[in-house]
C-alpha cells in the first residue's frame, strides 16, 4: 500500500457497511482499506451493486460506516455527530452527482451559492465573487440567472461542478458524473475534471465508463463489497490489496 | 373487457393500502354526511317553502322586526286586508295571534284536566285551515258563523292534545271544556303533526279576543300576524314589489298612533313563513350554512390531497403506461376509477351518518323545547328527495374535484425524465406550488370554521353560566295565571282599581300560603324573573332631558310583589323597599338597580329623583319617584341584544297582572317543592293556572334554546372541522415535505445543518400561516359582524375565537411541519438523495 503520510488526504481502515433488512445482513462493504493522497485523481469502478456508490457515500460522509475508521485530512471523522459531519461536507467535500441534483426552484447562481450560505466565515460579497469565479471556470457565468430547467443536461452538470468547487473543497467526489450525458457533453465534463485535477484538486470518481476511468491516475476496482484491485493507470505499478 | 381490467386493478390498488383507503372514504363520508345533515336542517327549518297541502307558498306578512325588543311586530288587520285588495296576489289571506289558554280546572268533567292545563293557543281567522289546505280528521274546522257576535265559544284540538289529555276519545266532538274558566265546545281535531302556523295545541276564533278584531273598513289600532297563500303563478318577488309599493303609498297616510310600528321607515314586510318565524336567528343559520359549505370544501381538499399524494407515488407507473401508449382518455378514467369508488362508498356512508345525526338532533330539539312545547311543527328533521339529490350532485362534484385534479396532474409531467432517471423533473415545482395553495386553503377554511364555532359555543356557554345577579341554587320557578274570568278587570269604571287590587291579593295569598310551608324559605314574584324578560324603554331623568328621545337612558321594567328580593338573592342597597304607601297608583314609586344608580347618579343621590318613560311619537309617561336601589341583575340572556343590565321595578299591586313568574327558594327535594306549589295553588284558588315549572337554571336557558341547539350543531361541526383540519394540514405538510426529500438530501449533502433545513420549512409554514390566517380571520370577522345583528358575542368568545383558534392552528401547522421534516432529516443524505 503506497501511502505518504505528509500528503494523505483520505485514509480508510477496515471500513465496513452492513445493511439490515429484517433478519438478513447484507455486507455492502467489507474490510475496505484505502489511502487517497492530496492532488490524486482516482476512479472507482466495478459492476452494479458491488458497493462503489456506497463507498462514495461513506467517503462523502453521506452515510455512516458500520465499523472501521475514516480519517479525512488527518482528522478522524468516523464518529462525528450530524452537524459536525454536515460542516465537513460543506467545507471539505464537493459533490457531483449523476442526476446533477440541482434544486429546480433556485437559479444557477443560487444553486452554486447554496453551500456557501451555510458558512459563517464568508461574507456576502465574498460569496458572490466565489460563485462568479466558479461559474466562470466552468464557462456558465452567462447563464447565472437561469433556472436548471432552462439548461441542457451538460450545462446542468457544469453548474453542478461549479457548485462542487465553489467552496474550494479538499476533495471532489463525483458519482457517475457523465451517466446522464451524451458523449459530447460527457467529454466536456471529463475535460473539466481533468482541468480541476491539473489545478491541484483531489478527485474521487465512481464510473462505469472505462474511458472515463482511464483518465484517472488510479483505478480502484470494487467487487462484492471489497477492493479487489488498485491500479495506477500509467501501468507503471499494480498494487495488490 | 378493458374496464373490467381497470376495475380489477383499481380494487387491487385500494386493497394494497387499506388504511389509506379507509381514511379517504371516512373523510369523504364525514364531509358529505355533514353537508347533507346541515342541508337537511336548514332546508327543513328555514329554506324549504311552506306549502302544506297546497301547491303555492305560504308567506308571512308582518310589521318590521323590532330588534330592540327582539319582537315580531304586528300590523293592523285593516292594512293587511287593504294590501290583499290592492295587490290581488293572494289566494287566501289569514290572520292569527298566539297566546296561552288554560283548559280545564275545578269544573272540568275530564279528570286529566281537573287542574287546569296550559295550552299554546293560536287565535285564528276562520279560514286558517282552508289556507293551510288541511282539514280536521274529526269534526269540522271554523266557519264564518263561529266568529259572529254571540256565537258559541268553540275550539279545535291538536292531535297531540287529543291523545294526551282526552285519551284519543272517539266521542270528543261536542264535549265542553272550560277555557280560561269559560265553557267551550270542541268542534274538531286536526291531523297528527299539524300545529300550524307554529306550535298550536288548540285553535280558537280570533273573535274570542274581542269584537270587530278584523275590521275591513278602517284601522282599528289592533294588531295581528298575517299569513297568505300566493295565487298560482305569483312569484315571491311580485309580492315583495307589491308590499314595497303599498308601504310607499300608505306610510304618509298613517296616523300618528301607527308611526311607532315602523322600522327603518318600513311598515309591512313579507317573508317566506319559515324565515319570518326565525328572523332573529336567520343570520346565524346563514353562518351555519357557510360554515358547512367550508367544511365540505375542507373535505374535498383533503381527499384531493390524499389522492394527489397517491398520484405522486404512482408517477413512475403512469409514465410507463404513457410510454406503452395508453390513450389519454383511458389514463384519466384509470385515475378516476379510484375516486369514483371512494366517493360512492363515502356517499353511502354519508347517508347513514346524516340520518343518525338528524335522529339525534330531533331528540335534542324535542328535549330542548319540552318545557314550553313551542317547537315549530315543521322542525321535524329528515332526509328528503332534495337531500338525496344534493348528495348525488356532491358525489359527482367530489369525483370531479378529487379525481380529475390528480388525473390532470398525472398527465402534466415529463414522463421521459421520470422513466430515464426516476426523478420527478420539472413537475416538482408545480406540485410544490399546488401543495402550498392547498395548505393555505386548509388553514383559512379551518380558521373560519373553528372561529365561528368557537364564538357561538363560548357565547352560548357564557350566557348559560353568566352571573344574572341571582341565586339559582334550590330555586324552583313557574308561571302562574290568574283566571281573567274569575277576576275580571272592569276597565274605565269606578271598580277598576279595586279589581286590580283583587288580582294582586291572589298573588299575595299564594305567596303567603307557600311561605308557611316548611320546605319553602321565601317566594319572589315578578312579571319576569332575572335571566328572563328583555326589551328596553327610554326614560328621562327630571331636569336632564335629552335632545332626542333615544339619547335618554334606557332600562327594562318589571313588576314585583312586595318582599321578593331576598328569595332570589337580591338585596336593597339604598332607600326603602315597596310598602303599603306604594299601593296607591298615584304614588308612582320606582326602584332602580345599582348600575343605573351608579351610572346616572354617581353622587349616590338617586333616591328621591323623578323619572318618566319617553317614546318616539308618544306622550311621555307620568313622573315616578325613585324610592330605592336594589342589587344588579340581568334580564334576558347575555347573548341577546335586547337583554338589559339596567333594570327598574314597580309594585304590581295597582296593576293587577294576570300572569306572573314565581321563584321559590326551597329546602329539601325539588319534587317536594313542586308538590308544595301545587298544594298552595289548590288551597288559594284551583283555577290558578300553573305552567313552565322548572329549575331556575333551566329557566335561564330557555331564551337560548334555539341558539343552544344551533351551538350544539356548531360544536359538532367544529369537532369535525378540527379533525379534518388537523388531519388535512398534517397530510398536506407531510406530503409536501416528502416530495422534497431529494432536495433535502442535496442540501444536506452540500453541508446544510439540520436546523437550517427545519428553519426553512418552518419559515415556509409561517408564510402560509400568515396568508391563510389573514384571509381566514378577515372572513371570520365578516361572518361575525353579520351575526352580531342577532346575538351579543361575549368578549371571552371573541378572544378565544380570534386569538385562541389562530394560536391552535399555528401550533397544528408548525407541529404538522416539524414532525415530517424531522422524519425526513433523520434519513441519511445518501438515502434521501435516492429517495423515489
Amino acid at each position: 500500500m503506497t501511502t505518504n503520510n505528509k500528503s494523505t488526504l483520505v485514509k480508510l481502515n477496515n471500513l465496513q457497511k452492513i445493511f439490515y433488512t429484517d433478519d438478513v445482513e447484507t455486507y455492502a462493504l467489507n474490510e475496505i482499506n484505502l489511502v487517497v493522497n492530496k492532488g490524486e485523481y482516482i476512479s472507482i469502478s466495478g459492476p452494479s451493486g458491488c458497493g462503489k456508490s456506497t463507498l462514495l457515500s461513506l467517503l462523502g460522509l453521506l452515510d455512516n460506516a458500520t465499523a472501521g475508521e475514516y480519517h479525512l485530512a488527518g482528522h478522524d471523522v468516523s464518529n462525528l455527530d450530524r452537524d459536525e459531519r454536515a460542516a465537513i461536507r460543506n467545507e471539505k467535500i464537493g459533490f457531483i452527482f449523476q442526476a446533477f441534483n440541482l434544486i429546480s426552484d433556485l437559479t444557477v447562481s443560487e444553486n452554486v451559492e447554496l453551500p456557501l450560505t451555510y458558512r459563517k466565515d464568508i461574507s456576502k460579497e465574498q460569496r458572490k465573487q466565489m460563485v462568479l469565479d466558479a461559474l466562470t471556470k466552468v464557462d456558465m457565468s452567462h447563464r447565472a440567472n437561469h433556472f436548471p430547467s432552462q439548461l441542457s443536461g451538460g450545462q446542468q452538470q457544469r453548474v453542478a461542478v461549479a457548485r462542487a468547487i465553489a467552496g474550494n473543497p479538499s476533495i471532489i467526489l463525483a458519482d457517475e458524473p457523465t451517466g446522464n450525458l451524451d458523449s459530447k457533453n460527457a467529454q466536456a465534463v471529463m475535460n473539466l475534471l481533468d482541468q480541476l485535477h491539473q489545478e491541484g484538486s483531489t478527485i474521487c470518481m465512481v464510473t462505469h465508463d472505462p474511458r472515463g476511468a482511464s483518465r484517472a491516475q488510479r483505478t480502484i476496482e470494487v467487487f462484492d463489497g471489497k477492493i479487489v484491485a488498485d491500479t495506477v493507470n500509467d501501468n507503471t505499478a499494480a498494487i495488490s490489496v | 373487457m378493458s374496464i373490467a381490467i381497470e376495475l380489477k386493478y383499481t380494487a387491487r390498488m385500494l386493497l394494497k393500502k387499506p388504511i389509506f383507503t379507509a381514511l379517504t372514504i371516512l373523510i369523504v363520508a364525514i364531509g358529505l354526511g355533514l353537508t347533507i345533515y346541515a342541508y337537511s336542517i336548514l332546508n327543513n327549518l328555514v329554506f324549504k317553502p311552506m306549502t302544506l297541502n297546497g301547491d303555492t307558498e305560504i308567506v308571512a306578512i308582518e310589521a318590521g322586526f323590532d330588534y330592540n325588543h327582539q319582537f315580531r311586530q304586528r300590523p293592523d288587520p285593516y292594512h293587511l286586508q287593504l294590501l290583499d285588495k290592492q295587490s290581488g296576489l293572494f289566494e287566501q289571506l289569514g290572520f292569527y295571534l298566539e297566546g296561552t289558554t288554560f283548559a280545564g280546572g275545578a269544573n272540568s268533567s275530564n279528570a286529566k284536566l281537573a287542574i287546569a292545563r296550559k295550552y299554546n293557543a293560536t287565535y285564528v281567522s276562520w279560514n286558517a285551515f282552508e289556507l293551510a289546505g288541511v282539514q280536521p280528521i274529526k269534526g269540522r274546522g271554523f266557519t264564518p258563523e263561529d266568529f259572529h257576535n254571540g256565537a258559541e265559544s268553540v275550539f279545535v284540538l291538536s292531535y297531540q292534545a287529543w291523545q294526551r289529555d282526552f285519551d284519543g276519545d272517539d266521542n270528543i266532538i261536542g264535549q265542553m271544556v272550560p277555557l280560561d274558566a269559560m265553557p267551550s265546545r270542541i268542534i274538531g281535531v286536526m291531523p297528527e303533526g299539524f300545529a300550524f302556523p307554529q306550535f298550536a295545541q288548540i285553535w280558537q276564533p280570533l273573535s274570542s279576543l274581542g269584537e270587530g278584531y278584523l275590521s275591513p273598513i278602517e284601522a282599528s289600532g289592533r294588531s295581528v300576524y298575517g299569513m297568505a297563500r300566493l295565487k298560482p303563478g305569483v312569484s315571491f318577488s311580485q309580492v315583495e314589489d307589491a308590499v314595497t309599493t303599498f308601504n310607499k303609498n300608505i306610510i304618509p297616510e298613517l296616523k300618528k298612533d301607527f308611526i311607532w310600528r315602523l322600522t327603518n321607515d318600513v311598515y309591512l314586510t313579507v317573508m317566506p313563513y319559515k324565515h319570518a318565524s326565525i328572523i332573529q336567528y336567520y343570520n346565524v343559520f346563514i353562518a351555519l350554512f357557510v360554515v358547512v359549505f367550508l367544511i365540505l370544501l375542507l373535505a374535498c381538499i383533503n381527499v384531493s390531497n390524499l389522492l394527489l399524494a397517491r398520484v405522486n407515488e404512482r408517477l413512475k407507473e403512469v409514465a410507463i403506461r404513457v410510454a406503452l401508449g395508453i390513450p389519454r382518455k383511458r389514463l384519466i378514467m384509470q385515475m378516476l376509477w379510484e375516486s369514483i369508488f371512494i366517493c360512492i362508498t363515502g356517499g353511502v356512508l354519508a347517508i347513514l351518518f346524516a340520518a343518525y345525526g338528524l335522529e339525534v338532533s330531533n331528540a335534542v330539539l324535542q328535549q330542548n323545547f319540552s318545557v314550553q312545547g313551542d317547537k315549530p311543527f315543521w322542525w321535524q328533521l329528515s332526509l328528503d328527495n332534495s337531500a338525496y339529490m344534493l348528495l348525488l350532485c356532491s358525489v359527482v362534484l367530489m369525483i370531479i374535484i378529487t379525481g380529475l385534479i390528480p388525473a390532470i396532474r398525472s398527465l402534466s409531467g415529463d414522463f421521459n425524465a421520470v422513466i430515464r432517471d426516476g426523478t420527478r423533473g420539472s413537475i416538482s415545482k408545480k406540485a410544490a406550488n399546488a401543495g402550498k395553495v392547498l395548505v393555505i386553503s386548509e388553514i383559512l377554511l379551518s380558521c373560519v370554521v373553528l372561529v365561528i364555532a368557537t364564538i357561538l359555543l363560548v357565547t352560548g356557554y357564557s350566557a348559560g353560566v353568566a352571573d344574572y345577579g341571582v341565586d339559582t341554587d334550590k330555586r324552583l320557578t313557574a308561571q302562574i295565571q290568574i283566571s281573567p274570568e274569575k277576576y275580571p278587570i272592569r276597565r274605565n269604571t269606578e271598580f277598576e282599581f279595586q279589581d286590580r287590587l283583587a288580582r294582586s291579593e291572589v298573588l299575595y295569598k299564594l305567596k303567603s300560603a307557600l311561605e308557611v310551608m316548611p320546605n319553602v324559605d321565601a317566594v319572589a314574584m315578578m312579571s319576569e324573573l332575572p335571566g328572563r324578560g328583555e326589551g328596553t324603554s327610554y326614560f328621562e331623568i327630571e331636569g336632564r332631558p335629552a335632545a332626542v328621545y333615544n339619547e335618554n337612558p334606557y332600562s327594562n321594567n318589571e313588576g314585583v310583589v312586595k318582599d321578593s328580593w331576598h328569595a332570589i338573592g337580591m338585596e336593597m342597597i339604598a332607600g326603602r323597599d315597596f310598602d303599603h304607601r306604594d299601593r296607591d297608583p298615584d304614588a308612582r314609586s320606582f326602584i332602580i338597580n345599582q348600575s343605573i344608580a351608579e351610572d346616572f347618579f354617581p353622587d349616590g343621590d338617586a333616591v328621591g329623583h323623578r323619572v318618566r318613560r319617553v317614546h318616539r311619537n308618544r306622550e311621555p309617561g307620568d313622573w315616578s319617584t325613585i324610592i330605592g336601589v336594589v342589587s344588579d341583575t340581568f334580564h334576558g340572556s347575555t347573548m341577546r341584544s335586547s337583554s338589559a343590565a339596567y333594570n327598574t321595578y314597580s309594585l304590581v299591586d295597582s296593576w293587577g297582572p294576570m300572569r306572573m313568574s314565581v321563584a321559590i327558594h326551597y329546602n329539601g327535594r325539588y319534587v317536594a317543592a313542586q308538590a308544595s306549589l301545587m298544594d298552595a295553588v289548590n288551597r288559594v284558588d284551583p283555577d290558578i293556572g300553573i305552567y313552565h315549572i322548572q329549575s331556575y337554571d333551566d329557566l335561564i336557558k330557555q331564551p337560548m334554546l334555539l341558539m343552544l341547539s344551533v351551538s350544539q350543531i356548531f360544536l359538532f361541526c367544529g369537532v369535525i372541522a378540527a379533525f379534518l383540519a388537523a388531519s388535512g394540514i398534517y397530510a398536506m405538510a407531510a406530503n409536501s415535505i416528502t416530495q422534497r426529500t431529494q432536495e433535502i438530501g442535496i442540501r444536506r449533502a452540500l453541508g446544510s445543518p439540520d436546523g437550517k433545513i427545519i428553519n426553512m420549512f418552518m419559515n415556509q409554514a409561517a408564510m402560509q400561516l400568515i396568508i391563510g390566517l389573514t384571509i381566514g380571520i378577515g372572513l371570520s370577522l365578516l361572518l361575525t359582524s353579520i351575526m352580531t345583528d342577532t346575538i351579543v358575542i361575549s368578549e371571552t368568545s371573541y378572544l378565544l375565537g380570534m386569538f385562541g383558534v389562530p394560536i391552535l392552528i399555528i401550533f397544528m401547522v408548525l407541529v404538522a411541519t416539524f414532525i415530517p421534516a424531522k422524519k425526513v432529516i433523520k434519513m441519511e443524505p445518501s438515502d434521501a438523495l435516492h429517495h423515489d
